[in-house]
C-alpha cells in the first residue's frame, strides 16, 4: 500500500511539480501576492517613466506627447559644476557614514549580547531604538539648539573658558556633527539584525570554550564576529549598492547655506531642478544616472565579496 | 494555524491590498470624473441641471489656531453669495505657503490643479504658459470678466501676458511698498542718540547698542537677521552702495556685477565679524530666531517687510514681553548722491491662471469677475460691521477674532485673488486702513504704518518689465535664487580676511552656473524694447 502511494506520489511530481506545488500552498501563495502586487505597481510600473530622461519633458504633453531629445539632457547635467559638487558630496558623506556609521551597530551589538541582567538589556536596547522613530526635522531642530552658536553646547563651553566650537558652519565639526548625528540615529535600529544573527550561534560553543578558559574577549572574536559574519557581508555588499543615493531629509535639514559646499547632495539637487523648477526631465536623468552607478557598485561588491571565498547577496 | 484560518487571512489581506489599490486608481479620476459629465452643460443655465464644483487654491500658512481653510466665515460667504446664485460649489484646495510652487508643479504635473491656481512666481507662469498648460483667457474676460477688467485695467493686465495674450490675471496691489527698516525708539532715547540717517551713523549706533546695552537684556542683539530669503532683508542697504552706471546696466546687470555690490557686503561682512549682527543668522532657515530675538526684545534694529512690525505674529508677544519696546521706521541707507534708492513693487501682486486640465473655465472666470465687486471685497477684506471691524472715520478698524472669523492672511490676501493690501479707493486711505485692520485699531501702530510707507516709497524704482518670458531664467532661475541666499550668507559669515577671493569665487561660480546666460538674455530684451519704443 505504502509502496503504492509513493509511486504515485512520485508520477505526479514528475509530471507537474509546479502545478501540485502551487495547489498545496495555494493560501500561501494567495499571501504572497500582496508583496507580489506592490513590488509590480509601485517598483516595476513608474520605470516607463525613466523615458523622461530622454525628453524635453513637458508636463502637459505627457510622455506620448513631449519631444525627444536623446542625451542631451544628459549632456546637460554633465556640464553642470553643482551637479559633480552634488556627486561628490553624496559619495564623500556615504563614505564618512559608512567608516563611522557601519561598525558602531556591531559593537553595539556585541556589548548587549554580553549583557547578563534580561530586563537591563531590554531597557537599553529599547532606550537605543528611540531616536529611529524621530523625525529629522525635530532632530535638526535639536541639533540647533545643542550645537548652534548659541546652544546649549557651546554656552556651556563658553563658560568653561573653551571658547566656542562652530559645529554647524565650519567643515570638518559640521561633517563631524552631521555623521556622529546620524550614527546616534541608527545605532540602536541597526542591531536589530545582528543581535538576531547573534541567537543563531550554537550556545554550545560558547560552553565548550568556557571548558578551555576563553576570556570574554576571546569568545568575542572566535564565536561572535565569525557566527555574524555572513550578516555583516550582505549587510555592507547592499550599503556599498546605496553609495550614490542618500536620504533626502538628513542633508537638506542639517544642511544650511554656510556648508553648502558640503551638504549640497544628490537629493537636494534633485529636488531642487525637478520638484522647485519643475524641470522633470533633468531630475529623472539624475535619477537614473544613480541607479546605474548603484547597481554597478552593487555587482561590484558582490563580484569582490564572491572572489574572497564570502557569501555574496545572489 | 489551521486551513480555514489560513484561507480567512489570506482572502481578508488579499482583499484589503485590491481594495486598497482600486481606491488608489479611483481617487484620481475622482476629482475628474464629476468635472468630465458637467463638461457640456452651459453655466449659463445655472440654476437648473447638475452642481459644478469650481476648486480654487488658497494657501495653508499654518497659522495657530487657524479654522478649516475650507469652511468658515470667508469660505461659506463665497458659496452663498456666488456659488448659489451660479449653481455651483467653491471648494478650496490647500497649498503650503513655503511649497508654494513645488506643490504647484505637482498638481499641475499631475493634472490635479484646482480650477483657479495662483503663485506669486511670474516664471513658473511663464513656463506654464509656454509649455501650453494653461486656458488663453482673453475671450473669457471679454465674455465674462468686463467687471474685472474694468477694476484691473491695463497695465496691471499686462503683467499676465504672454506672446501678446492673456495667460494669466494679475491681482492689483495697492500698496506699493516693499522692504523696511525698524530701529528700538526707546533705546535711541535711553541713550541719547538721534535717529541714524546714514550708514556712518547707524554704525556708530550698533555699536553703541553692543557695548551698553541699553535694553538691559541678556544677550542683546544689535542687528537682527535670518538666513537669507525668509521675511528678513537688508533693506535697501546693497542698492545704497551701488555707484553711477546707465540705465541699461542698472537695468540687466547682475546685481553681483554692479560697481560697488561688493563694498556693501563687505561692511556687512565686517558688522558680523564685530558682534553687530545676529550670530547663527544663517542657521535661522525658518526665522523663528529671529522673531524670538525681536519679540523677546533683545534687538536694536531690523529689515523686513515694510508692514512686518505690524503683524500680528510679531506685535502681540513683543507687547507681552517688552512692553516698552518702540520700533520705528527709519531710512538709513543713503547714498553717494544722496537719495535713499530702494526698490518697491511693481502694481501687480499673485498671478491667477486657469490650468488646461480644468473642466470650469468659464465659472472660474466669473468668479474673478464677481470679486472685482466692490461689496464683495470689502467683505472678504473687512467682514461685518460690528463683528470684524468697527467703523472710525470713514475708516474700517479691525476687531481681533479667533476660530472661523480669524483671517489668516493680512485682509484675507489668500481668498481675495484679484487684490493685494486694502482697497478703498486713494492709498493714503489705503494705508491707514490696512494698518487698522492688522493692527486691531492701535492708534501707534496706524502712525507707524503710515511713517513706514512713506518712507519705503520714497526714492523707489521698479523692477523693469521687459514683456518677454527670459528663457535661460525659466531654466536656471531657481537654482540662482538658492545660490543668491547661498553666497549672501556665506559672505557675511566668511573671515574678514578671505573676503575678496570668496566674493570673487562665488559671482564667478554664479555668472558660470546661468547667470551670464540670463544677463544675456536681459540685455539683448532690454535693447529690443529700448528700440521698439523709438
Amino acid at each position: 500500500m505504502k509502496a503504492v502511494l509513493e509511486r504515485e506520489y512520485a508520477a505526479i511530481k514528475k509530471k507537474n511539480k509546479f502545478l501540485h506545488n502551487i495547489k498545496r500552498d495555494k493560501w500561501l501563495y494567495t499571501l504572497l501576492l500582496l508583496p507580489f502586487a506592490y513590488i509590480l505597481i509601485f517598483k516595476y510600473a513608474p520605470i516607463y517613466g525613466v523615458v523622461m530622461a530622454f525628453q524635453d519633458y513637458n508636463i502637459f504633453a505627457g510622455i506620448k506627447g513631449s519631444e525627444w531629445v536623446g542625451m542631451d539632457v544628459f549632456q546637460f547635467i554633465f556640464q553642470q559644476d553643482s551637479f559633480y559638487r552634488a556627486l561628490k558630496n553624496t559619495l564623500l558623506l556615504n563614505v564618512y557614514d559608512l567608516i563611522a556609521g557601519f561598525p558602531a551597530p556591531i559593537i553595539l551589538a556585541i556589548l548587549l549580547n554580553e549583557l547578563r541582567a534580561a530586563k537591563f538589556k531590554k531597557l537599553t536596547q529599547t532606550v537605543l531604538y528611540l531616536p529611529h522613530f524621530l523625525s529629522w526635522v525635530i532632530i535638526g531642530g535639536m541639533v540647533y539648539l545643542m550645537f548652534s552658536n548659541s546652544g546649549m553646547v557651546n554656552t556651556f563651553l563658553d563658560n568653561l573658558g573653551l571658547g566656542k566650537i562652530e559645529f554647524l558652519s565650519q567643515k570638518v565639526p559640521w561633517l563631524i556633527t552631521y555623521i556622529s548625528v546620524g550614527v546616534w540615529q541608527h545605532i540602536g535600529w541597526g542591531t536589530i539584525i545582528y543581535l538576531a544573527a547573534m541567537t543563531g550561534i550554537n550556545r554550545e560553543l560558547y560552553e565548550a570554550s568556557d571548558i578551555d578558559g576563553c576570556s570574554r574577549l576571546r569568545k568575542v572574536w572566535h564565536i561572535t564576529l565569525p557566527g555574524i559574519k555572513s550578516t555583516i557581508n550582505i549587510l555592507l555588499i547592499l550599503q556599498i549598492g546605496r553609495m550614490v543615493s542618500i536620504g533626502f531629509d538628513r542633508p537638506f535639514v542639517m544642511g544650511n547655506s554656510l556648508v553648502s559646499d558640503y551638504s549640497d547632495v544628490i537629493s537636494t539637487f534633485v529636488y531642487r531642478v525637478g520638484i522647485s523648477s519643475g524641470d522633470f526631465s533633468q531630475a529623472t536623468a539624475v535619477g537614473l544616472f544613480q541607479s546605474v552607478v548603484g547597481l554597478i557598485l552593487l555587482i561590484g561588491a558582490n563580484y569582490i565579496a564572491k572572489k574572497l571565498g564570502e557569501d555574496g547577496i545572489w | 494555524m489551521n486551513t480555514r484560518t489560513k484561507k480567512k487571512a489570506a482572502i481578508l489581506f488579499s482583499t484589503a491590498l485590491l481594495a486598497g489599490v482600486v481606491a488608489g486608481c479611483g481617487g484620481n479620476n475622482g476629482n475628474n470624473e464629476p468635472a468630465a459629465s458637467n463638461a457640456g452643460s452651459p453655466a449659463a443655465e445655472a440654476t437648473s441641471g447638475p452642481v459644478e464644483t469650481l476648486t480654487v487654491e488658497v494657501f495653508d500658512r499654518g497659522i495657530q489656531g487657524q479654522p478649516d481653510l475650507n469652511n468658515n466665515t470667508w469660505t461659506k460667504y463665497v458659496n452663498e453669495k456666488f456659488g448659489k446664485p451660479n449653481n455651483a460649489v467653491v471648494k478650496f484646495v490647500s497649498v503650503p505657503r513655503s511649497q508654494e510652487v513645488d506643490k504647484l508643479n505637482v498638481l499641475m504635473a499631475a493634472n490635479e490643479a484646482p480650477d483657479i491656481s495662483f503663485t506669486y512666481d511670474g516664471t513658473t507662469v511663464t513656463r506654464f504658459a509656454k509649455n501650453k498648460g494653461l486656458y488663453t483667457l482673453d475671450e473669457l474676460l471679454e465674455k465674462d470678466g468686463q467687471q474685472l477688467k474694468a477694476y484691473l485695467g491695463d497695465t496691471v493686465l499686462d503683467y499676465g501676458k504672454y506672446e501678446g495674450q492673456q495667460v494669466s490675471i494679475p491681482a492689483k496691489r495697492t500698496l506699493l511698498a516693499w522692504n523696511g527698516l525698524f530701529i528700538r525708539k526707546d533705546w535711541l532715547d535711553k541713550l541719547g542718540l538721534p535717529v541714524p540717517t546714514n550708514k556712518d551713523e547707524l554704525y556708530d549706533t550698533l555699536v553703541a547698542f553692543r557695548d551698553k546695552n541699553p535694553g538691559n537684556v541678556n544677550g542683546v542683539i544689535p542687528w537682527a537677521t535670518a538666513a537669507a530669503g525668509m521675511n528678513y532683508t537688508f533693506g535697501n542697504l546693497v542698492p545704497s552702495f551701488w555707484g553711477p552706471m546707465s540705465e541699461e546696466e542698472f537695468v540687466t546687470t547682475t546685481n553681483w556685477l554692479k560697481p560697488g555690490n561688493k563694498d556693501a557686503y563687505k561692511w556687512l561682512n565686517k558688522l558680523y565679524s564685530e558682534k553687530l549682527i545676529s550670530p547663527d543668522f544663517a542657521l535661522d532657515k525658518t526665522a523663528k530666531q529671529a522673531d524670538a530675538d525681536v519679540t523677546n526684545g533683545k534687538v536694536g534694529f531690523y529689515g523686513a517687510n515694510w508692514d512686518y512690525p505690524l503683524t500680528a505674529k510679531m506685535r502681540e508677544p513683543l507687547k507681552q514681553n517688552a512692553p516698552d519696546a518702540n520700533y520705528v521706521p527709519i531710512d538709513a541707507f543713503k547714498n553717494a548722491e544722496g537719495k535713499y534708492i530702494k526698490e518697491t513693487y511693481n502694481e501687480n501682486g499673485l498671478f491667477s491662471f486657469i490650468p488646461k486640465s480644468s473642466k470650469h473655465a468659464e465659472l472660474a472666470m466669473k468668479y474673478l469677475n464677481w470679486m472685482a465687486d466692490p461689496e464683495v471685497l470689502f467683505f472678504l477684506q473687512f467682514g461685518e460691521e460690528g463683528v470684524n471691524h468697527t467703523m472710525v472715520d470713514g475708516i474700517p478698524q479691525g476687531i481681533a477674532q479667533t476660530g472661523e472669523n480669524m483671517q489668516m492672511s493680512n485682509l484675507n490676501l489668500d481668498y481675495t485673488l484679484v487684490v493685494n493690501g486694502a482697497e478703498l479707493g486713494d492709498t493714503e486711505k489705503n494705508v491707514k486702513t490696512y494698518a487698522a485692520a492688522l493692527a486691531t485699531g492701535d492708534k501707534d501702530y496706524e502712525k507707524m504704518a503710515v511713517d513706514s510707507y512713506a518712507i519705503n516709497t520714497t526714492d523707489g524704482y521698479t523692477g523693469f518689465y521687459y514683456g518677454v518670458p527670459n528663457e535661460a531664467s525659466i531654466k536656471y532661475g531657481k537654482t540662482l535664487g538658492d545660490m543668491n541666499k547661498q553666497m549672501m550668507d556665506r559672505l557675511i559669515v566668511a573671515k574678514p580676511a578671505e573676503f575678496d577671493s570668496l566674493y570673487d569665487k562665488l559671482v564667478k561660480e554664479y555668472m558660470d552656473a546661468g547667470g551670464k546666460a540670463v544677463q544675456d538674455e536681459n540685455i539683448k530684451h532690454y535693447r529690443e524694447v529700448k528700440e521698439s519704443s523709438k
